[in-house]
């Protein structure tokens, strides 16, 4: 499984995302270029210029047309996949720290940040996936967080709920038409300690995994927020992402540089972790990267994953005969 | 006596992993009937990707 390394960014990875046929790849970083590649061969297709800070976020409509980037700059940007036009922009009082398009590309969440006596929100937009189509100025509607933060958000299955993750270790289920609070559950550590830094849905928007500094990912059932699987780690996590085809969780994280002593020696050794789903036991280990990674996502088929770090690097890989070959022996005695 | 020990909790083990395996299978079973369910009572195809991989089908035949 050799990877291929993508050089592009020069300050380290925020967030990477590959289109719905995976053929794709989108990158932010904290250098103000989107970056777009081919993920077979790590060949760039192009770069998109126009925000003025550190991006933070990125997605793609399930079409691969439009494109939402948000940054530092307190911008929300819509852009031409195709030509690379920003058609869009929606300006905010703070920084924009995630967005997704629903799975159907006809709305838009954004989490903004909470910064100099603004609180922080999410906010819902009406998306007409169309490069010609004039987008509306005003959001649905606006969450507001009085008490934690959120840090992530993603849309169930049906656009039905919003759900969010939070500075104090919570996860929130919102309903996706009227942006109303149903529940609420303490699924990580609390207080930062438990910070959640990542929510990745499955496939079908039925469930959905975390990743928290309280060096633990979780899988969380949408309808119920019930706990379904959790992964123990010894590292703060940043990342973590479902593999379609093998029943695998990948995780991603690690110490920042300063917050360890014995750096020299642990040059190239920050690792993607590899997890059974359903059995929770660690089952490999993939390093490469130089710093921590912030991020991870999978090849929509599961034919491989990339991630991105500190660093500054993407690496993608595409998974070969003994990934897939990988069964557990009750797995073949239920097959 | 160790190798019985041992063969014990080897048992354990495995039972203990059927048991989860059948358990997410269980609950994968119930929610993706529950989903078709509500996507046909919303009018939606009940495979969301059944049409975009018809046509990958007919693009593959094409190209054959």
């Amino acid at each position: 499984m050799r990877p291929i390394l993508l050089q592009g960014h020069e300050r380290s990875l925020t967030q990477i995302k590959y289109n719905k046929d995976g053929d794709l790849l989108f990158s932010t970083a904290k250098d103000h270029v989107i970056c777009a590649w081919y993920s077979v061969n790590g060949e760039r297709l192009g770069t998109y210029h126009g925000h003025q800070g550190a991006l933070w976020t990125v997605d793609i409509d399930p079409t691969s047309t439009l494109l939402a980037t948000g940054a530092a700059d307190n911008t929300i940007k819509i852009w031409d996949v195709k030509t690379g036009k920003s058609l869009k922009t929606w300006d905010f009082p703070t920084a924009v720290k995630r967005v997704e398009f629903s799975e159907d590309g006809t709305l838009l969440l954004a989490v903004t940040e909470a910064r100099m006596g603004f609180l922080g929100t999410l906010v819902v937009f009406p998306i007409i996936v169309d490069v010609e189509a004039q987008q509306a100025d005003a959001p649905l509607f606006t969450i507001t967080f009085r008490e934690s933060k959120a840090t992530v958000a993603a849309w169930s299955y049906l656009n039905k709920y919003i759900i969010t993750g939070h500075e104090d270790g919570s996860v929130s289920q919102y309903d996706g038409k009227s942006g109303e609070l149903i529940q609420d559950i303490q699924a990580h550590e609390i207080g930062t300690a438990g910070q959640i830094t990542d929510i990745q849905m499955a496939p079908d928007r039925t469930y959905f995994v975390t990743a928290s500094k309280d060096k633990t990912a979780k899988i969380i059932d949408v309808d119920n927020l019930k706990v379904l699987k959790t992964f123990v780690t010894d590292t703060p996590l940043n990342t973590a992402a479902l593999t379609p085809k093998k029943d695998f969780v990948i995780l991603g994280g690690g110490q920042e540089a300063r917050d360890v002593t014995t750096t020299s020696q642990r040059q190239g050794k920050f690792e993607a972790r590899f997890y059974h789903k359903i059995f929770e036991d660690e089952i490999g280990r993939v390093r490469g990267h130089f710093g921590p990674l912030n991020t991870i996502a999978v090849h929509p088929q599961g034919t491989g994953y990339a991630s991105g770090g500190e660093d500054g690097y993407v690496r993608v890989h595409h998974f070969d005969k003994p990934y897939f070959d990988f069964t557990y022996e009750v797995e073949r005695m239920k097959a | 006596e160790d190798t019985f020990e041992a063969e014990t909790a080897n048992r354990e083990v495995v039972e203990a992993r059927k048991r989860q395996l059948d358990e997410w299978r269980a609950w994968r079973e119930r929610v993706e009937k529950d989903l078709k369910a509500q996507r046909v009572e919303l009018g939606l195809p009940e495979d969301p990707n059944a049409a975009q991989r018809k046509k990958d089908e007919a693009e593959d035949t094409v190209i054959e």
